[in-house]
């Protein structure tokens, strides 16, 4: 039940209904209020975020909690922005990054992390993020970044392709690994065969030259593959 | 009666975005915030809040280490700390060193307000799972990603003590696998 259009010449843009903003965007899409889905593992960040964008005008349509999560929201909303956080659970801000442009070729990522290491930002520019924010900048900038985006402004430069030591699929499981998950709940995230899990782990030792998964976790944080952010911050 | 709160967190879209949730709660009011630990004394001792949310990674200080500046400048005031994850090690060091309990980023808006509610009334929050100080000890060689001889060597200790620590501290923690350990013991840092 999408009514009330009897009143729609008198309802302000900002309060349009969901029927009555799809019309909208063809119509005068600078009104439209930009469409975000908003991806992080805490909820008191997430629910922080979201009270700061509703207070700005916008329209947080979903939060996701891990990175499968937003890409189903992605695949399904099609949203103008991902916000999305870096170490997030079975799947990491890189991986969903990376995929969402695939999934859903008009949403643009914004990477909202605690990192402020440059390495993070290199990487992101790498697979074509349009920026990257702190959670130590202000709200203003946030918005400020979320609205240019949704223009068309680019604000981190996309870097050239260095080769990557691991493939989409090793990172993956890296990530799994990390999470302290057994080959067969892998495979089961991943909707991939044990066996194909085991190869995939492997490769990962081999290339990494380790011998135990816990040489792997360790080496795998020390180079920064993974995200391990604990409760004192960057690691 | 309206519980007055202050939030203490370096990362100022968290900080403001909460400020926001929690002054959309009926019974609660934000009567002011800081980034800073070394700020976190002056801050209680004007506002005077009747709960501190007191982030325990601050890039000044240990938020651990502020619990008892706090105290000092206001003695009425229930400090709760807030952390990324709610380990269960900074829960217990945090309630010894006089705060009502941690808190995880993760829990959600209602169930932080009744945790507030709860250290204003005065009550402690409870601590599950603490590591024994030998536990402790342990952690940062299995964070290394050595094995248990390797362990037991470095100890002074057999490899079956090892072996024991680490399946008791994996069953408190709820990890299944060693490299869940090992990333366990890497995030937490000891």
């Amino acid at each position: 039940m999408r009514g009330g259009s009897a009143s729609k010449e008198n309802e302000p843009i900002g309060t349009l209904s969901p029927f009555l903003s799809v019309v909208a965007r063809h119509t005068i899409p600078i009104m439209t209020p930009t469409r975000v889905v908003l991806a992080d593992d805490h909820v008191l960040v997430r629910s922080g975020v979201r009270a700061l964008l509703l207070a700005a005008g916008m329209d947080v349509i979903a939060e996701a909690k891990d990175g499968r999560e937003l890409l189903a929201c992605v695949r399904e909303l099609h949203p103008d922005i991902a916000l999305v956080d870096l170490s997030m659970p079975l799947l990491d801000g890189f991986e969903a990054a990376r995929r969402i442009p695939i999934v859903s070729p008009e949403t643009r990522v914004i990477v909202l992390s605690m990192h402020h290491d440059p390495r993070y930002a290199d990487r992101a520019g790498l697979l074509g993020v349009w920026a990257y924010i702190t959670k130590d900048d202000a709200p203003d900038r946030l918005v400020d970044a979320i609205r240019r985006v949704a223009t068309g402004e680019r604000l981190l430069e996309p870097k050239q392709t260095a080769p990557e030591t691991l493939s989409p699929r090793e990172r993956e499981v890296l990530q799994l690994i990390v999470e302290g998950k057994k080959n067969v709940e892998i495979a089961d995230v991943m909707k991939r065969s044990v066996h194909t899990v085991r190869n995939h782990r492997a490769r990962l030792m081999r290339k990494l030259g380790v011998r135990t998964a816990a040489e792997l976790v360790a080496v795998a944080d020390a180079q920064g593959l993974v995200c391990l952010a604990g409760p004192r911050g960057e690691t | 009666m309206t519980i007055r709160v202050a939030i203490v967190d370096d990362h100022r879209l968290v900080r403001e975005g909460l400020a926001k949730v929690l002054a959309a709660t009926v019974d609660m009011e934000v009567v002011g915030a800081c980034g800073l630990g070394s700020e976190a004394p002056a801050l209680a001792a004007e506002t005077k809040p009747d709960v501190l949310l007191l982030d325990i990674a601050l890039p000044d200080m240990d938020g651990l280490d502020a619990i008892e500046t706090v105290r000092n400048a206001a003695p009425v005031t229930r400090i709760l700390m807030l952390s990324m994850h709610a380990e269960a090690e900074y829960a217990a060091a945090a309630v010894d060193r006089g705060a009502s309990g941690l808190v995880g980023k993760d829990t959600s808006p209602e169930l932080l307000a009744d945790a507030i509610r709860a250290a204003a009334a005065g009550e402690t929050l409870p601590v599950h799972g603490a590591l024994t100080p030998r536990e402790r000890d342990i952690l940062p060689y299995i964070g290394q990603g050595l094995a248990n001889d390797a362990i037991g060597e470095a100890l002074g200790i057999s490899e079956k003590t090892v072996a024991g620590h680490c399946e008791r501290m994996m069953q408190k923690l709820d990890i299944h696998t060693r490299a869940g350990l090992v990333a366990y013991a890497r995030r937490i840092g000891l």
